[in-house]
């Protein structure tokens, strides 16, 4: 099954972005447009702004800690993000995300480059790498059952298409 | 070294494996999932994969805990509609609003057993590790995906082994011990390891205790926390557990990625400041902090024998006039044992509030929101900016004891005091 590289732009952000900052609780049970409008509004009006120009975030260290809901992963998506690069991430930030079809990359390298806000990345899933400028950068390509909700486009989708094969 | 630890074990039987790898990522069959007000997502999620039948119900449960009652006709439509699902596919349990916090309600209820593997869409769900369990948690999608499907994804973790000797000195409790291991580690410091529990240390810990451990492994990244089973397992489980199980134990020559040790007479009462998790100092270094809100409650820090810890701080003396107390039992079986042991009552006479069993205010959706520019101590294991519903609020962490003893002075104060007769 392929899956299609993920091109866009680059939202920059620094360490220890919770998942509660992401979408406070209290936002959990909008719609995605209301979700969209508040995710990172509790940072600030320009983060928000930010995530709904651009497509890939590049974070530091442990984006998206805390919380576990799965709400934060949602809104990120309505937003229209598609893959987060960081230093480290927590683990049920990374699930949730994958599962809600944003790619999670850790790669340290990247986000050591100082990368600026608009920055164009290419991120291929496959092969494992990020291209930023004229550099590129490895990450160990996506396998298993997550390569197959990667493919499928998110977890519910491939829920969907393993329950028509049954 | 061929020994295999814990959470081998466990994710083998449960992914029908002989043997696993760490590192490996495997499909497995939970002994025992549960879920609460969000799983109003996980029947979207199974609705959306176009599911009709869920898969082994009879170990599924449902236990509402953040928002209730609820605050609006939207929650209540929401809720109405898990307990719709919940009765259409006839899970084991639904428990209604104001039975507990679904983590403390599925221990306390024998649904979480020795040597299982459990799950559930909430990062707390390590807390299970308490009982000696593999407790996991996944998000709400993913529950869904486990009712249509019947399995989940887990990958293999490291494991780091935490040596325990000694006892706590009078006034120190787990959550100091707690929040000095998330001060050495960082909030991502434990990031993927199962933290198992061991040594002479751990035999003075009630299972009580052993869940604000298990609890908070979440808060250093953990994917959980475990305690070995022995006495005190033992007995908690005699007549409690829904379904037969085995303990399991990691071989004594199983690989640890990591070691820790504490003397836990050198623990302090720990204070964690605003903002982060991994910001404890001890009380010393903050006592006198001035503060409106206290909160004792959430699934770390509310169970009978917290209630009775602050109670019998506050018990003859009166909340100071700047300071909410507000008391929220983390289940209705917490509650009614501190009722009949008169803690409640020595709370309440001491002038908290008393909340539904249930989240309370931890979460920030639900009542007890803070104005901008407060302060509040919380029992509960989070304080990030926002946590409380407001991101202009200051939330500290800390144990029972010294948020009793701070309710009374009204300032971040060491419960050592009030338990010598000096406050
Ligand atoms: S008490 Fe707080 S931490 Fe525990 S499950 Fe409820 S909201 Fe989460």
């Amino acid at each position: 099954m392929a899956i299609a590289a993920i091109t866009g732009t680059a939202a920059t952000f620094g360490d220890h972005v919770s998942a509660d900052v992401i979408l406070p609780a209290r936002h959990s049970f909008l719609d995605a447009e209301g979700m969209a409008a508040n995710v990172l509004m509790d940072l600030s009006a320009e983060a928000n702004a930010k995530v709904r120009k651009h497509a890939i975030i590049v974070a530091g260290e442990a984006f998206g800690y805390g919380t576990g809901r799965e709400s934060p992963s949602r809104a990120l998506r309505a937003a229209g993000v598609r893959a987060v690069v960081a230093k480290s991430f927590s683990r049920l930030f990374f699930r949730n995300a994958m599962n809600n079809g944003i790619l999670v990359v850790q790669c340290p390298e990247l986000v050591n480059c100082g990368v600026q806000d608009g920055d164009g990345i290419v991120l291929d899933l496959q092969v494992g790498s990020i291209v930023w400028k004229e550099k590129t950068f490895q990450f160990p390509p996506v396998t298993d059952v997550v390569a197959k909700i990667m493919a499928a486009g998110n977890l519910i989708n491939y829920g969907r298409q393993l329950l028509a094969s049954r | 070294m061929n020994g295999t630890t814990l959470a081998q074990k466990v994710i083998a039987r449960t992914g029908g494996r002989d043997h696993v790898s760490i590192g490996e990522i495997v499909e497995v069959t939970p002994d025992f999932s549960y879920s609460h007000d969000y799983a109003a997502w996980a029947i979207d999620a199974f609705e959306k994969m176009g599911a009709t039948r869920v898969h082994n119900p009879d170990r599924i449960a449902v236990c509402f805990d953040h928002g209730i009652p609820p605050n609006s006709s939207k929650d209540a439509n929401s809720l109405k509609r898990v307990r719709d699902f919940v009765r259409k596919h006839n899970f084991a349990r639904f428990y209604e609003g104001g039975t507990g916090v679904a983590h403390e309600v599925m221990v306390e209820q024998g649904w979480v057993v020795p040597g299982s593997l459990s799950t559930a869409n909430d990062s707390h769900a390590t807390s299970g590790g308490a009982v000696g369990a593999l407790a996991l948690a996944v998000g709400e999608t993913e529950i869904g995906f486990l009712w249509a499907t019947g399995k989940l994804w887990f990958r293999v973790p490291e494991t780091r082994r935490i040596t325990l000797t000694g006892a706590f000195r009078k006034g120190v409790y787990a959550k100091d011990l707690m929040l000095q291991i998330a001060r050495e580690l960082g909030v991502l410091g434990a990031l993927y390891e199962i933290m198992e529990y061991r040594g002479d240390g751990v035999k003075q810990l009630s299972v009580s205790e052993r869940f604000t451990l298990c609890n908070m492994a979440t808060e250093v990244g953990a994917k959980g926390g475990v305690f070995p089973f022995d006495d005190v397992t033992r007995s908690f489980m005699q007549g409690r557990a829904k379904y037969p199980y085995e303990p399991v134990h990691s071989d004594p020559d199983a690989p640890y990625c990591a070691e820790m040790a504490f003397d836990l007479s050198q623990i302090q009462p720990m204070v964690a400041l605003p903002g982060r998790e991994d910001s404890g100092v001890p009380i010393s270094e903050i006592e006198g902090k001035d503060i409106q809100q206290v909160f004792i409650g959430s699934c770390t820090n509310a169970r009978a024998d917290d209630l009775k810890i602050a109670a019998s701080i506050l018990r003859g003396k009166k909340v100071h006039p700047n300071i909410r107390l507000l008391v929220t039992p983390a289940s209705r079986q917490a509650e009614l044992q501190a009722l009949k042991d008169g803690d409640l009552e020595a709370l309440v006479e001491a002038g908290a509030t008393l909340m539904p069993a249930g989240c309370g205010v931890c979460a920030g959706t639900h009542q007890g929101v803070l104005a901008d520019g407060e302060r509040c101590l919380s029992t509960g294991n989070r304080n990030m900016p926002g946590r409380m519903g407001n991101k202009n609020a200051e939330i500290y962490l800390c144990s029972p004891a010294t948020a009793a003893a701070s309710a009374i002075t009204g300032q971040i104060t060491d419960p050592r005091r009030a338990l010598q007769g000096t406050l």
